[in-house]
């Protein structure tokens, strides 16, 4: 991407970039944290002022800057996690998938704003602003990695990261009009992610285009001793343009917003004249994911959030007289309605004798729903799926409340229950907003994904909401 | 399934977390709307179904008991601390 060619190098580039970025960040307040210098120093390039503009670039991600979501760690900034509770806590190290970013010449220029922990469809969860969507701040970016997608969208990074446990990555990639990757779970480090579902949540990229998003996740991936889940870089060879998509029948009765319907059929179609064989499929299950998803997600919360005590770091309420009293009152000012609401549900639905109803329940439809999958992988290479079935929609709005919110996880959780990468890829911009559709893969199939979204990006490259840095720099 | 005050209160102190009155009843009707959505899960047959833990994984992997760290880490760590003397982070008193 030529455009960003030395950006933090050339002082002159360098300072058109950064007042943009500060300006059309106040409308978005995508940033928690916005400190490009900081970052250069920390990848040991130099002062931007200090490197020679024929510095050649002989790594691969050499002099891009890219945005981090606030509950990945990188050392010297806030880890915040869009909580009070961690509003003034500082990273004392990086995560592994940061770290490979950096020694391969990336550079962190800030952290991205999330709903609390990742809890969230919207980024309106988070304790600090809500984010605004680039192609109508009136509207929500999505979430939880809205500011990380609404950065991406207004042009002020190339990439950045994300976490998606039922749909994170994809969903804010979908509501701004860019491509977002939810790797094989395992395949990137989870060393530096502050945990919210574990068994779920993977680090994954958004990113202005398919090139980028490949680059990074080649960098990103491997096993990493520091994380005991991550597994070794397996790669499936792409069946190219004889790959088959599935479809799965139960969407004709799902409800769908008519501009993402629109999309669906539309993509259906382009994929069709491309080459790309499309046959029906079923997943019987797709109806019981939100429910299993919500179980296990909330369960492990639960007990994930236990470590937050304001004891050891944290927000803590010093007119506390005994260590139980400190617990229940910082945990009770520190955390956000949402992230108390999953706790709550967690802590229950793992309570002795509600265990067997819940918890072990919803890990064998978990199971029921791999099944489901590897059936469907028997006979087609990928399927599609809308990621969201609406597009961008209010903050506060009544028909889109927290519970509809959850219950709209449906077509991203599937992923995360099973494991397997999925991408959500702009596939139209429909009354104003963009759509986008998504494509999952068995274990370890994310090249076939990046040949099937190449493909359409030649169709349909990622829009530019209307106003961005690239039409402020022209 | 609903969710009776007290059954919440309980909850709730298990996971340490004291609620406030008009909070406590906004989480009561959030908490049961989820409950009777996952009512939905009964209506599976996981009779032959195993359950599954993690999606993809590896045998349980272990290491060496020593520090790997490669750097030093624990002043940083101790800046985080919300009270602080010399090295050791101070709680109201246990007794």
């Amino acid at each position: 991407m030529p455009e960003w060619d030395k950006i933090l190098s050339n002082p002159e580039k360098f300072k058109k970039w950064k007042e943009a970025a500060v300006f059309l960040d106040k409308n978005i307040k995508c940033f928690l944290e916005f400190d490009p210098e900081k970052g250069i120093k920390l990848s040991g390039t130099g002062a931007p002022a200090d490197r020679p503009e024929t510095e050649p670039a002989d790594k691969p991600l050499s002099g891009i800057p890219f945005a981090v979501k606030d509950n990945i760690a990188v050392k010297s900034f806030k880890l915040t996690c869009g909580s009070k509770i961690l509003s003034n806590f500082v990273s004392p190290y990086t995560a592994t998938a940061v770290t490979k970013l950096q020694n391969n010449g990336a550079v962190v220029i800030g952290k991205t704003n999330l709903d609390e922990f990742g809890m969230g469809s919207s980024t309106e969860n988070s304790a600090f602003s809500p984010t605004h969507n680039p192609w109508d701040v009136k509207r929500v970016p999505g979430g939880s990695s809205g500011g990380s997608a609404a950065a991406v969208a207004a042009g002020l990074v190339p990439f950045a990261l994300g976490s998606d446990t039922g749909g994170s990555i994809r969903q804010p990639a979908s509501f701004c009009g860019v491509y977002g990757l939810k790797p094989t779970y395992g395949s990137v480090s989870r060393f530096g992610l502050v945990a919210y579902a574990s068994s779920l949540e993977v680090i994954g990229i958004i990113s202005k285009t398919v090139s980028m998003l490949k680059n990074v996740f080649n960098v990103m991936k491997g096993e990493d001793p520091l994380d005991h889940s991550s597994l070794p870089a397996e790669e499936k060879t792409p069946a190219g343009k004889t790959a088959k998509i599935g479809l799965p029948k139960e969407l004709k009765s799902i409800e769908l917003y008519p501009s993402v319907r629109k999309t669906l059929d539309s993509t259906i179609r382009n994929y069709k004249q491309m080459g790309y064989a499309i046959s029906e499929i079923s997943l019987p299950t797709l109806e019981y994911v939100v429910s299993a998803y919500y179980v296990i997600a909330t369960a492990e919360a639960s007990a994930n959030l236990a470590r937050f005590d304001g004891i050891r770091y944290g927000e803590r309420d010093f007119s506390a007289e005994n260590p139980e009293e400190l617990m229940l009152s910082s945990r009770n000012r520190g955390f956000g309605k949402e992230v108390k609401l999953r706790i709550l549900l967690g802590t229950y639905v793992l309570r002795s004798g509600f265990q067997e109803q819940y918890y072990l329940r919803a890990q064998k439809i978990r199971t029921a729903i791999r099944k489901d999958l590897q059936k469907a992988f028997e006979s087609v290479d990928a399927v599609l799926l809308p990621v969201y079935p609406r597009p961008a929609f209010k903050p506060g709005s009544k028909e889109m409340d927290p519970f509809s919110q959850k219950l709209a996880d449906i077509f991203t959780s599937t992923a995360n229950l099973a494991g397997i990468p999925a991408v959500s890829f702009p596939a139209a911009v429909e009354e104003g907003l963009p759509v986008g559709m998504q494509l999952l893969a068995p274990p370890f199939a994310e090249k076939l994904l990046f040949s099937m979204c190449r493909d359409y990006e030649k169709v349909f490259p990622s829009p530019n909401p209307p106003d961005n840095y690239f039409n402020r720099s022209i | 399934m609903h969710m009776e005050k007290e059954e919440l209160y309980t909850t709730a102190y298990m996971a340490r977390l004291k609620l406030s009155e008009t909070e406590s009843e906004d989480l009561e009707k959030a908490v049961s709307r989820m409950l009777e959505y996952f009512e939905k899960m009964m209506e599976v047959d996981v009779e032959n179904l195993e359950p599954t833990t993690h999606a993809l994984l590896k045998d349980n992997r272990l290491r060496k008991d020593e520090i790997t760290a490669k750097e030093q880490t624990s002043e940083k760590i101790l800046k985080n601390a919300p009270e602080l003397e010399d090295r050791f982070i101070v709680t109201p008193n246990v007794l």
